[in-house]
């Protein structure tokens, strides 16, 4: 079967030593939308570059829909959109003109050329400042003239480095959106590197948790999920709780508990207001993305 | 055909962003201003009205082949001036001209972090780089081409105007302009090309290209003092080498590059 992308025990050691990708293996399928997660360092923007061909691996080896970006990358490029922090365009042409350059380099005709640039600066509520000069935009502009740049061919895949980086939230939103649309209606696969957990579990279909260089795990949330622990987590906010249930204080009048299932929560009201508590709220949630990575990197910590 | 159009889309680009570079536009239109127009009108009136001490002058003269030589001062220093002294000034605008370009297309865009994007595009390293090569050679030999027609104009008027008669442009100007000054424009270029993944900025890679201004200075200043005159066999001979050099260093320039070399001191 030929993966929209895939990595096969990609690894990267650069002069010096320093090992920034380490025997990475994932496969996507068309249309998942992949959220490549980790803090800064972890090997994430190391991958996007093996991935479009700026970078050749050390070893392993990796694949667009079948095409190695390392032998191939002009056929690679074709098929992808890249949007990172170091890859600008140029402030002394218009938002227009940029989208404009970038369609003819990629071979797309004059009027099909401007017929797209116009439709992505709608969608990404830039067509006003669609003739002002880059040197103009705002940080949160550029960035979204970088995603309609990346997306002028339509790619089949598309490699976002941050993308909602610098943006305010409503820009934020509006840009996970679309990433839904295209992977929804067009089938387009998303390799989304982010170190914004909450963002990435609004929009991502599938993950891989990556730290210094290697992936921790990877699969769907409830994957997981299932591999830090069961059940749900119930949060309290109350005057006292009983201190035998194993409550855990997150700050005063605020804790959380770790249950097999909602069932409990009736019960556990019950005991609450039985040794004297005032209860407030009391919530009951399977753990956040956010929660399952820190279990993650806590867990190879203390095996480490 | 497609690589045709991404071709001329990447030309079309930098020759903008030149235009767009106000420092680097005067860069490139006061240096032929000075060669072309500034420095052959001093040298024309300095010879028109300075005349009193012409033992120097004649003694040039007399390195002109004999058809060239009329007797008469005022009629043969035009001549000379514009067949034998301009010519090796001249080529100084191709060099710098392409060296221009050259660095802001290749060096200025690392800076600026636009290269990383335009390598994303479906094009092969080679193909970007040579897009960027013709860019500015092409823009390196419309300066050339400008500043000819300019020096001619201010020339053959200035000349009409204290002689009474027009001076024609030689055979070596046939061999400036279709060799000698491409081929240099293109060394130029590659000068830049190869230091362009080490250069930090469009400053930094300019510096190449003294290593060619200088032997042309030297040269324009053994014209100049009546050292030496270049024939135009001996400028046909420099011309062949050039273009030799010119294409062996472009080849090894073009195919030296890797995306890893190229973006990893960005």
């Amino acid at each position: 079967m030929t993966y929209a992308v895939e990595l096969r025990e990609l690894s990267k050691e650069f002069p010096g030593g320093k090992r920034a990708v380490d025997s990475v293996s994932v496969r996507l399928e068309p249309g998942q939308v992949f959220g490549f997660l980790g803090p800064n360092g972890a090997g994430k923007t190391t991958t996007v570059k093996l991935l479009t061909g700026m970078l050749s691996p050390s070893g392993g080896g990796c694949g667009v829909f079948g095409i190695d970006p390392a032998a191939e990358p002009e056929r690679a490029h074709a098929l992808s959109g890249v949007v990172t922090e170091h890859a600008q365009m140029y402030d002394h042409l218009s938002g227009m003109e940029n989208l404009l350059f970038y369609g003819a380099v990629f071979g797309l005709d004059g009027a099909l050329c401007r017929q797209r640039a116009q439709t992505l600066l709608e969608q990404l509520d830039l067509a006003e400042a669609a003739e002002k000069k880059l040197g103009a935009y705002s940080t949160g502009m550029r960035q979204r003239l970088s995603l309609a740049r990346a997306m002028m061919h339509q790619p089949k895949v598309l490699f976002l480095d941050e993308p909602t980086s610098g943006l305010d939230p409503e820009s934020a939103q509006n840009v996970h959106k679309m990433i839904r649309t295209l992977a929804d209606e067009q089938g387009v696969t998303v390799f989304l590197c982010t170190h914004q957990l909450r963002y990435a579990q609004e929009v991502c279909t599938c993950y891989g948790l990556m730290d210094q260089g290697r992936l921790l795990a990877q699969g769907t949330l409830a994957q997981l999920r299932a591999q830090v622990s069961q059940g749900v987590r119930v949060e309290a906010r109350a005057s006292r709780v009983p201190p035998e249930a194993g409550w855990r204080q997150i700050e005063p009048g605020h804790y959380a508990v770790q249950v097999e299932s909602e069932e409990a929560v009736p019960q556990m009201v019950r005991d609450i207001v039985s040794c004297g508590g005032d209860l407030y709220h009391i919530s009951a949630a399977p753990p956040s993305l956010e929660e399952v990575y820190f279990a993650l990197t806590e867990r190879k910590e203390a095996t480490a | 055909m497609s690589q045709k159009r991404q071709t001329i889309a990447i030309i079309q680009k930098d020759l903008r962003s030149i235009t767009a570079n106000k420092r680097m536009l005067a860069a490139l239109l006061v240096v032929p201003i000075v060669l072309t127009v500034v420095m052959p009108s001093i040298s024309l009136l300095a010879l028109r009205f300075l005349p009193e001490d012409t033992q120097d002058m004649e003694r040039m003269l007399a390195l002109l082949p004999l058809g060239e030589q009329t007797g008469d001062l005022s009629r043969d220093m035009p001549g000379l001036l514009l067949n034998y002294v301009m010519p090796t000034f001249f080529l100084l605008i191709p060099i710098m001209a392409a060296s221009v370009m050259a660095a802001v297309s290749f060096v200025g865009e690392k800076e600026k972090r636009t290269l990383e994007t335009l390598l994303y595009c479906p094009l092969s390293l080679r193909q970007v780089f040579r897009a960027k090569v013709l860019a500015a050679f092409s823009l390196s030999e419309l300066v050339s081409l400008a500043s000819f027609g300019l020096m001619l104009a201010i020339l053959e008027a200035e000349t009409i105007l204290l002689v009474g008669a027009p001076v024609l442009p030689g055979f070596t100007w046939v061999l400036v302009m279709l060799l000698v000054s491409p081929a240099l424009s293109l060394i130029a270029v590659t000068l830049i090309v190869r230091v362009s993944a080490k250069a930090k900025s469009v400053e930094d890679a300019q510096q190449g290209a003294v290593f060619l201004i200088l032997p042309v200075i030297l040269l324009g200043a053994g014209q100049f003092s009546g050292l030496m005159l270049i024939s135009p066999w001996m400028l046909l001979g420099i011309g062949l080498l050039c273009a030799v050099l010119a294409a062996v260093l472009l080849r090894r320039a073009l195919g030296r590059f890797t995306y890893e070399a190229l973006l990893e001191r960005e």
